[in-house]
């Protein structure tokens, strides 16, 4: 590959639009080439400073008032909205309702309103195991649970530790490949990733405290529930105090809630008491 | 008097709403700033985006971008309300009218203000600002952004080439007096 068509496609490159083999001649032509690392490097310089700057901008940002009043605003055209639900959704509404029932939190009035939520968590959890842990297409680049515990409180401390690198189950062990924190639909995780009956299965703990129809008594001993499948994806979930932990990966349901079982004991008594 | 609880707190269309599109109202509206220039007309732009959105919320795919979703949105309005307005298209294309031989200019970002880079960005045609910020800044993929704003891929990909060799030459501009009121100090 020429100077000139390194050029040509630079942006393409930092974008990661170009196919893995294109990529691959790209990267073994920079190897050898100091001017077009150089070229790169002022690309993804020019890149990045227009980002920063455009998200800095004080006179680009909403006034609080307009957001509060955008707010009003569509919360009085929520009933004017159509309630059609396509026939995937009955997924995450499964869990939802199999979690409610197991908590035993019959009303319903807050109900309905947390089965809604939490099944747009447990999407968001499904999200995140697939385009983080199967796939590596986050938006935003994870980070450690050490610096997650810094600026977001010691629960992810908790997670560095626990569930433990090898956890044994009836089905078989389990084994940690990785553990950091990451953003998925909006919604921050601590995300561990096993290695369980020979496929990456996620775990993911997500605080509820913040969201107030989610804030509801949890229980003393956690009992994990489960749903056919969300998304495609077979998923069992339990409830510590202020998080919901969702186990999701492609294997059958039993092995799942089988590792699920294994660590929701000692993971919801160690995160009560932060 | 005291207003009513909205009952909508309870709604679980609003839940899901809020927990994925909401969070993409502040990066929304400073696209729709930078768009229209003119506070009123963004507020307006993005409180019929997003009331849009949340009509049509149940066709959003759980799992794919939102903010490509909401941003498309966005575009179809911007559209609509400049077609409504008898103003020139959004797909108007200038291409043809600018010339390849943009001198290439290295930029030297790290002696880069905020403002050396949002200036030269004004300074480029808007059909060309506008692949620059939905591919740098929203960090949409070539095909959201064909999506987004309804051109096809190719057209894209030729105006991002185009936009930022225009971009590179803005700021090479705008550097080089800067750098030689420098040398003479």
């Amino acid at each position: 590959m020429e100077c000139r068509d390194v050029r040509e496609m630079a942006d393409s490159f930092l974008g990661d639009e170009l196919l893995t083999e294109t990529n691959h001649e790209i990267l073994r032509h920079l190897e050898s080439c100091p001017v077009c690392r150089a070229d790169l490097a002022s690309r993804r310089e020019l890149r990045e400073g227009v980002r920063r700057a455009f998200q800095r901008a004080p006179d680009l940002s909403p006034s609080p008032e307009f957001v509060a009043r955008l707010r009003s605003t569509l919360q009085s055209h929520v009933h004017q909205t159509p309630a059609r639900r396509s026939l995937r959704s009955w997924g995450w509404w499964a869990l939802a309702a199999s979690v409610l029932l197991a908590a035993g939190l019959g009303v319903a009035y807050r109900g309905r309103d947390w089965i809604a939520a939490t099944g747009a968590v447990a999407r968001a959890a499904v999200g995140d195991h697939k385009n983080c842990a199967l796939q590596f297409r986050l938006a935003e680049k994870p980070i450690s649970l050490e610096d997650a515990a810094e600026r977001y409180g010691a629960v992810y401390r908790v997670l560095q530790q626990l569930p433990p690198d090898d956890v044994a189950t009836t089905a078989g062990p389990a084994h940690v490949l990785e553990r950091h924190a990451c953003v998925y639909a909006g919604r921050r995780f601590a995300h561990i990733v096993f290695e369980y009956r020979g496929q990456r299965v996620s775990l993911l703990v997500t605080d509820v405290t913040a969201r107030g129809p989610l804030a509801l008594p949890g229980q003393a001993v956690p009992s994990v529930t489960s749903a056919e499948r969300i998304d495609d994806v077979p998923v069992a979930s339990f409830r510590t105090s202020r998080q919901i932990v969702f186990v999701a990966g492609d294997i059958a349901q039993p092995d799942l809630v089988t590792l699920a079982d294994a660590v929701a004991a000692p993971l919801s008594r160690a995160l009560a008491g932060v | 008097m005291a207003r009513q609880p909205t009952p909508a707190a309870t709604d679980p269309a609003w839940a899901a709403f809020e927990a994925e599109a909401l969070p993409h109202v502040d990066r929304l509206f400073r696209l729709a700033m930078w768009f229209e220039r003119d506070r009123s007309e963004a507020e307006d732009l993005v409180q019929e985006t997003m009331v849009q959105a949340l009509q049509s919320f149940h066709r959003f795919q759980p799992g794919t971008n939102c903010r490509a979703w909401l941003t498309r949105i966005l575009q179809n309005v911007r559209s609509n309300r400049r077609r409504a307005k008898g103003r020139s298209p959004l797909v108007d294309d200038p291409e043809d009218r600018i010339g390849l031989a943009t001198p290439f200019v290295p930029p030297v970002a790290q002696e880069l203000t905020d403002e050396d880079v949002l200036g030269a960005l004004t300074r480029i045609p808007a059909q060309f600002q506008e692949v620059v910020v939905l591919c740098d800044v929203e960090e949409l993929t070539y095909k959201e952004i064909a999506d987004a704003l309804a051109i096809p891929l190719g057209t894209v990909m030729s105006r991002l080439h185009r936009g930022r060799a225009l971009l590179r030459a803005q700021i090479g501009a705008s550097i080089a007096p800067a750098g030689r009121r420098q040398s003479r100090t």
